[in-house]
Order: C-alpha cells, then sequence, then structure tokens
C-alpha cells in the first residue's frame, strides 16, 4: 500500500542527459503504465525507483518517505526483471524464497507463502525444477511469483512480456491484471508496447525522449491526446496527420491541406475563429474515417476523395490505404466496403473527433 | 526427525573421517621402525600445523589492520575540524608506522642498507619498540620470558584497535563508489606487490653489482653503474654459462618458442575442432586427451626422458624396430631395381639416434616432450572459445555459400580471438619462461646445445653463482618478453575485450 | 531386420553430427583415437616400468603389463626396505607437499576471487592498469624471481621452512587466476545481482549466494591450477628447501634417482601413487575444464 512521487527526477549518464525533470505522482493501488519507445529511459526511471540507479538530482519518494539514498533492500519493493534474472542455480522453490530468507522469515511462513503464490500463478508442479528446465513462459509465471511472495508495497515491472509469444503474451497480459486486482497493490509497469498499456493501466504515463509527455487515463490519452507524440503514439495504426493552414472563412472555419480541406463543426470552431492563417496539424484517427455505405448516422461527417493504394483485409475489419495529393490517408473500414487498389473513393471523415495541433510547438489546440 | 536428520548430512563426513584415521593406524602399524629415514608423525603434523596457522594468522592479522585503515579512509568522513585534525593525525601516524615496517623490511631483505645510524634507529623503531616493551614485561614480571613476546605484540595491537576505534567514534559513514573495489583488490596487490615487484627491484639492484660466489652473494658485494655495465658487456660478449654465448642461445630459444606455440595451437586447434561436435564417446577422449596436462612435469619429464634412452628408450626400440624391418623389405626387394635401393637407403637413415649425444636429437627430444605437455592446454582454451560461437553463424555462412576453409577464416578465427589472443600471449610467455621440461631432461646438455635463456640464467646463478650478471641476464629476458607482448598487442590489436 | 539392426548400430556408433558422412565420423574417431594413444602411452609405459622385478629393469620389452610383474616396489616406496635397513619418506614427502600446496591453493583462490570480482563488477580508476600489470607479471621469468625470493627467504630465516614456499607459490599463482575468474564473472549476468539486491541481499551476500555458486566451474579450475603448480613444482622448492626432512615429493622422489643405484623402478612406483589421485582430481573436474577456462573471453 503506497504511493511514489517523483520530484523533478534528473538523471544524467555522463554528459548524456537521460532523464530531463520527471515529475509525477502514482496513487496508492494505481496500476500505472509507463510507455515509450525504446531508448526513452523508462527503465532508467524504473531502476532509479528501484534503487539500481543513483538520482542525479531530484527527488523519489515512496509514500511519504525520501528513497534517495535508501538500499534497494530497504524499500520494500518487488522488482520482475525483463530477463525474468531467475538464479540459474536455484530451484523455482528457491528463487521464490530467496527474499523471504534473507529477511528471516519462519520456515513455516515461507512454505506458505510459496504455496499461495506457487497455486495463483499455477507453477506448484514446478517448483522442484530449476530455471533452465522451464520455458519461457514458466519462467514468467517463476519470476512474478519470486516478486509476489515478498508483499512489497510497490512492484516494479520492466517490459516482463516482451520475450512471449504474441498468444502468451495476451494470456499473461489478463493474468498479471487480475494479479493487481487481487493483491491491491501499487503496479508501475514499463512497456514500450501502447496496446498493453491501453490494456492493463488504471493510468498511463506517456514518456519520450526522458520526458514525461501525458499522464492520464487510458481513455483520456485516447479521445484528448496532450501533443501529437501522444496521440501518434496511443491508438494502432497511428493517427493520420495532415499538415494545414486554418482559414476562416465568416463563421465558418476550415483547415486547408492543399490537395483537399476540411470544415470544423460549428460547435468546435470557436477555438479557432481567431487564428486565421496559423500552420497546425490536423488529425483523426483512421478508425474515424468511414466508407460513406457504412458510416454511422448523426455525425458532422466531412467527404474527402481518394486514390486506394494499399487494402489490408483483416477479417473484422479492412484497413484502406490511400492517397490524396502529397497525404496519405489510412482508414479502418467496415469489412463489407471491398475496393480495389487503384479504385478512386470517396471516404467520410468524423469531424467530431478531430484533433488540431500546433505545427511548431506540436500541442494540442482545444 | 532433527537428529536423523544430521547424521543423514553428516554421515560422509564421517565415514570418510573414520576411514582417514583408520587407513593413518594401518600405515603407521605398516611402516616398520628402520634405522635410516624420517617417519610421519603426529609431532611432525602438529608442528607444521603450528607452524602454518600461526603465518596465517599473521598475514590475515596484517591484512585486516590495512583493510580497516583503508575502510576508514573510504567509508568514514570527520564530523567537525576537531574531528578532522585528530582522525587525519592518527591516519598519519598509522602510515608513518607502515611506511618505517616496509623499510625495515627492505633493508633486512637487503634492498638497500640504512645501518644502524640515525636513520636506522628511525627505522626500526616500531620494531624496537616492541623489544623494548617485551623488555619492560619480563623485568616488571609482568610476563614470563616466553610469553613476553606475545603480549608485547597484543599490547601493540590493541593501541591500533583503540586508534581505529577512536578515528570510529568521531566520524560518520560517507559513501563511496569505488571505494570497495580498492578494499577488494588490495589483498592481492600488496602480496604481488611485496613478492613481484621486491624482487624486480632487487633484480636490478643486483644487476649492478658483483655479486657472485667470491663475494657471499650480496654480503661483500660492490654496487655501481660500472659493474652494471660489466655485466651487460660479459652478457652480449663473453659466456652466459659456461660456453654458450648469448647469441646462440636466444636464437634456440626463439626457435623453441616459436616450435613449441605453433605446434600447440595448432594441435590444440585440431584437438578442439574435432571435439567441437556431437559425437560418441566424447568425454572419454577428453579425459584422456588431457592425461598430458594432468600428470605432474615432474614425473612426466622424468618418464620422458627414460623413453629417449639409447637403448631401453621406446623411440629407439621402436626406431631400430622399424630399421630392422626396413632392412629386412630392401632383402626381399633386392630384385626390384629402384624400390629394394629405396628400402636400403631408408633402411641406412632411420635407425636410432643417439638422444642424449647428439645436439640436434637432444633438442629434438625436449622439443618433443613440451609439446607432448602443452598440446591439451589449447585445446581446451580453444574448445572453449569455439563452443561459446552460436551455430547459427555457420548456418548463416553456409546459406550464404561459404566453403569449409572460408567458414574457418572467416567465423571461426575471428570470434576466437578474444581467446586466442591471450593464450598466444601467455603461451609465448609461458613457453620462453619454461626450463624444467629441458633442465630435467637433458640439464641442457650436451655442451650447453639444449640451452634456452631461463635455464642458462638457472644455471648462472646456482651452478656459477654469478648472481650480478644473472640479475642483468633476467632483466634482458624480461625486456625481450615485454617488447614482444607490446609489438604483438599492436598487431592483433590488443586486450580491449578483456580488460574492458 | 538384420541390415536394419547393422545399420542402426553403426548410425549408433557414428553419430552423425549435422551434415558429417559416416566415412567423415570415422576418420574423426580414429584420429582421436590416435591421438588418445599418444597422450596416454607414456603414462602407461610409466606404470610398467613400476611392476617390473628388480632384475628386468632394463629391457627393451614394450608390454604394458611387464612378464612377472610385481608389487615389490611400491611396498618398498610405502613401507621402506628391510635389506636397506631404510623407512620409507614417501608419506613424509607428501604430507610436506600437501601441507604446502593445499594452504598456497586456498589462499590464492580466496585472494583472487574477491580482487577479480572488484576487477569484473566496479568501473574504478586504474582499473585496466591493474590487469595489465598483472599480466606483465606472467613475463617475468621465474629464475628470475628466485634468486632475490632466495635472497629475501633467507634473510628472513625461512629456508627450509614450509612458508617461503607458500608465500612463493602463492603469490606467482594469484595473478593469473584473477584474470580466469575475472573472465568468468564478466558472463555471469548483472540482473542477477540487481535481482538479489532487491529481494533484500548486501553486497556480501550477492557475493557469497550468487556470484561463488554460479562460478564453482572457475573457482574449481582455478584452485585446481594453483594446487598442480605447486604440486609438481621442483625447481623452487630445490633451492630454498634444502633438508630431508622438509621436502615436497617432487624433491623426495629425486632421491631415488641420485642413490648410486638409480632406482628407476621405486622412482615410478612412487611416481604413480603420487599422480594417480591428482589425475583422478584432474579428470573429474574435466568436465568443468571447458567452461571453467574463460581466458579473457568475452560471452559470445
Ligand atoms: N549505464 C548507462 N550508461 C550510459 N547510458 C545509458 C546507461 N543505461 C542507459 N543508458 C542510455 O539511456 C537511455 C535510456 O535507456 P533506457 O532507460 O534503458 O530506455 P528504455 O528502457 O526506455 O528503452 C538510452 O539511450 C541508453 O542508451
Ligand atoms: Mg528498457
Amino acid at each position: 500500500m503506497a504511493s511514489v512521487t517523483f520530484q523533478n527526477v534528473i538523471k544524467n549518464f555522463g554528459d548524456v542527459k537521460v532523464i530531463k525533470d520527471l515529475d509525477f505522482i502514482v496513487k496508492d493501488q494505481e496500476f500505472l503504465v509507463l510507455v515509450g519507445p525504446s531508448g526513452c529511459g523508462k527503465t532508467t526511471a524504473l531502476r532509479m525507483l528501484a534503487g539500481l540507479e543513483e538520482v542525479t538530482s531530484g527527488q523519489i519518494q515512496i509514500d511519504e518517505r525520501v528513497v534517495n539514498d535508501v538500499a534497494p533492500k530497504d524499500r520494500d519493493i518487488a522488482m520482475v526483471f525483463q530477463s525474468y534474472a531467475l538464479y540459474p542455480h536455484m530451484t523455482v522453490y528457491d528463487n521464490m524464497a530467496f527474499g523471504l530468507k534473507l529477511r528471516k522469515t519462519p520456515k513455516d511462513e515461507i512454505k506458505k507463502r510459496v504455496q499461495e503464490a506457487a497455486e495463483i500463478l499455477d507453477i506448484t508442479h514446478l517448483l522442484d525444477r530449476k530455471p533452465r528446465q522451464l520455458s519461457g513462459g514458466q519462467r514468467q509465471r517463476v519470476a512474478v511469483g519470486r516478486a509476489i511472495v515478498r508483499e512489497p508495497k510497490v512492484f516494479l515491472f520492466d517490459e516482463p512480456l516482451s520475450n512471449l509469444d504474441a498468444k502468451l503474451r495476451v494470456q499473461m497480459r489478463a493474468e498479471i491484471s487480475k494479479l493487481h486486482q487481487r493483491l491491491q497493490t501499487t503496479f508501475i509497469y514499463v512497456t514500450h508496447d501502447q496496446t498493453e498499456a491501453m490494456t492493463m493501466a488504471s493510468r498511463i504515463a506517456v514518456m519520450n525522449k526522458g520526458i514525461l509527455q501525458q499522464l492520464d487515463t487510458p481513455q483520456v490519452l485516447y479521445d484528448r491526446p496532450a501533443n501529437l507524440f501522444v496521440a501518434g503514439f496511443i491508438g494502432s495504426p497511428s493517427m493520420n496527420f495532415f499538415p494545414g493552414t486554418i482559414v476562416v472563412k465568416g463563421d465558418a472555419v476550415e483547415v486547408d491541406m492543399d490537395s483537399f480541406s476540411v470544415t470544423i463543426p460549428e460547435g468546435l470552431a470557436d477555438t479557432y475563429k481567431g487564428m486565421n492563417g496559423r500552420k497546425v496539424i490536423f488529425g483523426i484517427r483512421p478508425e474515424n474515417i468511414h466508407d460513406p455505405n457504412f458510416a454511422p448516422v448523426n455525425i458532422h461527417d466531412q467527404r474527402v476523395q481518394a486514390k486506394v493504394d494499399v487494402t489490408e483485409l483483416m477479417g473484422n475489419e479492412t484497413f484502406l490505404y490511400m492517397l490524396n495529393g502529397k497525404n496519405t490517408i489510412v482508414a479502418r473500414v467496415d469489412p463489407r466496403s471491398h475496393k480495389r487498389v487503384g479504385e478512386d473513393v470517396e471516404v467520410i471523415f468524423n469531424m467530431d473527433r478531430l484533433h488540431i495541433f500546433d505545427a511548431e510547438t506540436e500541442e494540442a489546440i482545444r | 526427525m532433527e537428529k536423523t536428520d544430521f547424521i543423514k548430512k553428516n554421515l560422509p563426513t564421517i565415514l570418510w573421517g573414520a576411514a582417514l584415521i583408520s587407513l593413518y593406524f594401518v600405515f603407521s602399524s605398516l611402516i616398520a621402525p628402520y634405522s635410516s629415514g624420517i617417519t610421519l608423525n603426529s609431532k611432525i603434523v602438529v608442528d607444521r600445523l603450528k607452524e602454518i596457522g600461526g603465518f596465517l594468522l599473521g598475514i590475515f592479522g596484517a591484512l585486516a589492520v590495512v583493510e580497516i585503515y583503508f575502510y576508514q579512509i573510504f567509508f568514514r568522513q570527520p564530523t567537525n575540524q576537531t574531528s578532522a585534525i585528530i582522525i587525519r593525525s592518527i591516519q598519519a601516524f598509522i602510515a608513518i608506522v607502515a611506511i618505517l615496517l616496509v623499510l625495515y623490511f627492505f633493508n633486512a631483505t637487503d634492498l638497500f642498507r640504512i645501518g644502524d645510524g640515525g636513520l636506522g634507529k628511525i627505522v626500526n623503531a616500531p620494531l624496537n619498540l616492541q623489544e623494548a616493551l617485551k623488555n619492560a614485561l619480563i623485568k616488571s614480571k609482568f610476563a614470563s620470558k616466553t610469553s613476553a613476546g606475545t603480549t608485547a605484540s597484543i599490547l601493540l595491537s590493541l593501541v591500533f584497535f583503540i586508534l581505529y576505534a577512536v578515528i570510529h567514534f568521531i566520524s560518520k559513514p560517507r559513501a563511496s563508489k569505488t571505494g570497495l573495489a580498492y578494499l577488494l583488490i588490495l589483498p592481492a596487490f600488496i602480496g604481488v606487490l611485496f613478492l613481484i615487484i621486491y624482487p624486480f627491484f632487487f633484480e636490478i639492484k643486483l644487476a649492478f653489482s658483483n655479486a657472485s660466489l667470491g663475494t657471499q652473494a650480496t654480503k661483500n658485494a660492490q654496487y655501481g653503474f660500472i659493474y652494471g655495465w660489466n655485466n651487460f658487456k660479459t652478457l652480449f660478449t663473453g659466456t652466459v654459462a659456461q660456453d654458450a654465448k648469448f647469441g646462440a642461445v636466444l636464437w634456440r630459444t626463439v626457435l623453441w618458442t616459436v616450435i613449441n606455440v605453433t605446434f600447440h595451437v595448432l594441435g590444440g586447434m585440431g584437438i578442439a575442432i574435432l571435439l567441437n561436435r556431437k559425437l560418441m564417446f566424447k568425454g572419454v577422449y577428453r579425459a584422456l586427451l588431457v592425461i598430458p596436462w594432468a600428470i605432474p612435469t615432474t614425473i612426466a619429464a622424468m618418464a620422458l626422458r627414460n623413453e629417449f634412452d639409447s637403448r631401453y628408450g621406446l623411440f629407439n626400440i621402436l626406431l631400430g624396430d622399424l630399421n630392422a624391418w626396413l632392412l629386412n623389405l630392401s632383402l626381399h626387394t633386392q630384385g626390384v631395381i629402384g624400390i629394394g635401393n629405396l628400402f636400403h637407403w631408408l633402411a641406412t637413415v632411420i635407425g636410432p639416434v643417439s638422444w642424449k649425444q647428439d645436439p640436434f636429437w637432444a633438442f629434438v627430444s625436449v622439443l618433443i616432450s613440451n609439446i607432448w605437455l602443452g598440446i591439451p592446454f589449447m585445446a581446451i582454451v580453444i574448445l572453449g572459445g569455439l563452443q561459446s560461437i552460436s551455430q547459427e553463424y555457420y548456418e548463416a555462412a553456409e546459406i550464404d555459400g561459404a566453403s569449409r576453409w572460408q567458414q574457418f577464416r572467416n567465423i571461426t578465427l575471428p570470434l576466437l580471438s578474444p581467446v586466442l589472443t591471450p593464450a598466444i600471449i601467455l603461451g609465448v610467455v609461458w613457453t620462453f619462461n619454461k626450463f624444467d621440461i629441458i633442465y630435467l631432461i637433458t640439464q641442457g646438455g650436451p655442451q650447453e646445445k639444449t640451452d634456452i635463456l631461463v635455464s642458462s640464467m638457472y644455471k648462472a646463478a646456482f651452478q656459477f653463482y654469478r648472481y650480478g650478471f644473472t640479475a642483468m641476464f633476467a632483466l634482458v629476458i624480461f625486456a625481450i618478453l615485454f617488447v614482444f607482448t607490446l609489438v604483438y598487442l599492436k598487431i592483433s590489436g590488443g586486450l580491449k575485450s578483456a580488460t574492458e | 531386420m538384420k541390415p536394419n539392426l547393422i545399420s542402426r548400430s553403426l548410425r549408433w556408433f557414428f553419430y552423425r553430427s549435422h551434415g558429417d558422412s559416416p566415412f567423415k565420423t570415422l576418420l574423426i574417431h580414429l584420429t582421436l583415437i590416435v591421438a588418445c594413444a599418444i597422450a596416454v602411452y607414456p603414462a602407461l609405459r610409466v606404470i610398467t616400468i613400476s611392476l617390473r622385478p628388480n632384475d628386468t629393469l632394463l629391457t627393451t620389452d614394450l608390454r604394458i603389463i611387464p612378464q612377472n610383474a610385481t608389487l615389490d616396489n611400491y611396498k618398498e616406496v610405502l613401507f621402506g626396505s628391510p635389506e636397506k635397513n631404510r623407512q620409507s619418506d614417501f608419506f613424509l614427502w607428501i604430507w610436506n607437499s600437501l601441507s604446502i600446496v593445499l594452504v598456497t591453493s586456498i589462499i590464492s583462490v580466496i585472494l583472487a576471487a574477491v580482487s577479480a570480482y572488484a576487477f569484473s563488477r566496479f568501473k574504478f580508476r586504474g582499473r585496466s592498469a591493474g590487469l595489465v600489470f598483472l599480466l606483465t607479471t606472467q613475463m617475468i621469468p621465474a629464475g628470475m624471481l628466485l634468486l632475490p625470493l632466495y635472497i629475501m627467504i633467507a634473510k628472513l630465516k625461512m629456508i627450509n621452512t614450509s612458508l617461503g614456499l607458500i608465500i612463493a607459490y602463492a603469490v606467482t599463482s594469484v595473478p593469473l587466476t584473477i584474470w580466469m575468474l575475472k573472465g568468468y564473472y564478466d558472463t555471469i549476468p548483472i540482473d542477477l545481482e540487481e535481482a538479489a539486491y532487491i529481494d533484500g541481499a548486501s553486497r556480501f551476500t550477492v557475493f557469497t549466494n550468487i556470484i561463488l555458486p554460479l562460478s564453482t566451474p572457475a573457482l574449481a579450475i582455478a584452485f585446481i591450477f594453483s594446487f598442480m603448480g605447486g604440486w609438481s613444482e621442483y625447481l623452487v622448492a630445490r633451492v630454498i628447501l634444502q633438508k630431508n626432512a622438509i621436502f615436497t615429493w617432487p624433491l623426495g622422489i629425486f632421491t631415488y634417482a641420485q642413490q648410486f643405484t638409480v632406482s628407476w623402478g621405486q622412482f615410478s612406483a612412487a611416481s604413480v601413487l603420487i599422480a594417480i589421485p591428482v589425475m583422478a582430481l584432474f579428470l573429474y573436474t574435466s568436465k568443468w575444464l571447458v567452461s571453467g577456462l574463460t581466458l579473457g573471453s568475452v560471452k559470445g
């Protein structure tokens, strides 16, 4: 049961600035996912919290306690490593019991807790094996088991699923979520995979180049991304971005993209009325672009002409990659709309779901 | 439950103990008390254990004192100005005592002579103090004559302990990233420095002296640049042991080293490549092939020396048989023109050789012996390297159409180089310096024609007692090896991967 | 049925690895068998000589088990000889060697294990220099150290004691052992240590509970190396030990070769008795040799 606070945390490796002013709070019992592209400093942030890496400046707190100078073993945390880091010379049982033994927990208590954890994770039959006799998925479970027997205040996960195959990953994702519900403890989970983030998190912190971009619930992140990076990072396939200019024509506000232009619906237009001539980036998610035959009703629609370049049939949906001037438009449309490559088509943008970003600062304009 | 567990756990130990004890009694009852010779008895054992125990206690005690000293430097800091002054002065005091002890050691072991004058008194102060304390203890009837020495030492240790305690209590902890690293390497480095660097400096000193049997080693030796120059001149113009000249011996040493290391690496590589695959009996082959390495060198050398005996040694018996067989063959093929003569000619060429008298064959005999001894080590090192190369590289190369030789050239060799580079360097250095085989098999004979630099040096020191000359000799050998290593590292791209 | 069986057993014998034809496999086996014979034969000859009766020591016979094989030589080596009214020094030599070499190996493995850890896991000033320095010490000829060492040991009045030899042996084996162990530690992932820190271990616990158990092969090899180095060392011992009572076995068995009549039979019998336990130890650990002997190799 604990909250975690990063206060103006900075980390440099020599001259390389890896973390630039990280500042956020993880609430008690929260499942926070730290997501971002590879090399953005997620692992470094997590390792600083674990005490494996020193903080260059700033403070890290667990609950009210500043832990900058506290040894890892005294922080009451547990961590699941990407490589699992199971001790090769110990059996699964000993791997899980090691932390408890070091803390001088009574033998019966150790046995009880290991059994319990093993049952939760369904690895009771593996307790006598050595790590090298286990499959990847089993090792992963043992690594998680080693963390939960300790009953720590905070669980740290560093890309724990990235070494598993796709199917196992989906399964483990659900199990870790269940585990969080069951244990009711603070989880901090690092991944570069936005799907993992979206499916598991209570809140997501998006990082890029050592800077926190946005921290909010998955839904808010999806609906109202704070900037171009978050908008592009969250959601798959990525949001369409078209550079353009705002043109105010009396009451109507349009965004001109050279090869086509769109009209901003009345309810949203007020914000942009005073911005005539401003360079912006217009964004819309593929799922908000429709085939006219299957478009939802009661939306502010905007028809756009394009030529189909590639189609990807997924069965339950179809991805259309279309060209319009210099712009590529990606749409995720109803599988019944049979478009052929090379065909000239008309698609409908759902203008209620538009995003507009400043071309220079890349911040969302709302 | 607990009890049976205990017995179960310790049963093997108990049985081993019982077996060893009964073995001891069986043997001691079997060994008859004859007049000459010495029997191993419990007194000898106990004395040795005492000697070694005391020694270890002393060494580890001294190491502990040094370690605590540096621990306090790295991990404690003064709390205020007063404590800073006290701590630094205590540390300075201990440092001075330590330096005096080291100087005393150098003085006592002749690295330099301080004499008994003022400086000598200062250097001897710490030990004189112990002596004085001891005498005082005896006088005051505080301790008996036998225990006074120990008591005095204990009292002095107590002083150190108190000084450390003072530092500890007036300081506060401090974090140090690298302090622990230095504390960890300290014991090994103290040992290495004392026992390698000290002799090294001693050797430099000796090199510039005329120390010999006539001067009673270092007792009456004269030191000066001129002696060094003389030694140096003698080395290159005079004889290095009895008759041999430096140039000839150096050339033989280079031959010795190159031939040995070449065969070691090639042979080792061959065996490693053969073993680096799935193979029946692989474990058996490996175990049998390391036997030359497993046999104690002394025994192997003596066994091989016997095999080079001109009449009863294996090699000449085999060569004799071969000779007889060829002769026989030439008799039977006399009629066939060419072949008969060929066999006859072969029979005159191939036959027993005099391994002991002929310098060439004597050299061949030590070469054969050392090659035989050295291949397993290289084979195992290379096998380790080969096993760490992933099979995927070869599969990729095969898909790219690389031949076996190209795979060896472009995958095996480069990926093996982090292992091969240090192994070859060490191989060369060790072989260059390895003379126990030569010493045991030929004693450098006949007429010093199988001596290499190091064995000549050993003779110069311990047969001809030319100490000063030997020291200069040793320095030159070291310089040769050092230059070789530097050049080799330059060429092969260095030890980066290993020292990083 | 029958051809199948034959081909099956043939395949069993020529266990076919990737791409090796049966003919090639046969050749590999033949080569290895010849190599093994060359490696083993001289050792077998020592046993042969030790079994010969005293009157047929000199013979051109090449049989491994000689005619009229006898254990007389062993008996004399172990229990002395009534005819010469001479006791056996064999156990004394073994004890002298063992007590010196065991202590040496233990000291040098402890020192090396600890400093190699620092070299492997810490970045500190002088690290590379230290490693290169250790390698440089290997270039100093043993004979070069011998003379000053002899003078030093003489001045310290340690001639004819085991301590002089212990010091000399321990220090000469430490530098190489450090290199070997450092190379091995480098292959142990740092993740394991970090996991242990988080589990609640101190640096010391990590060293004893993670690093040491995981480097058993390298530690065993390091121990064997120091042991073998000192166990059969002759030249340094010859200079430092001059009294019969303190002789190590390499000095001891040469007394068989230096008496008026060279007793090769006893020399060989003693050699066999000494070599067999050591070789057994060595062969037992040979399964670790390949993985444990990492001369600065990097993880591939
Ligand atoms: N010990 C280190 N020394 C120097 N640079 C490092 C070190 N560890 C990480 N980095 C650098 O810090 C950046 C962030 O690394 P990391 O936190 O591992 O990224 P992520 O986990 O988000 O992929 C990377 O550019 C990496 O190269
Ligand atoms: Mg990472």
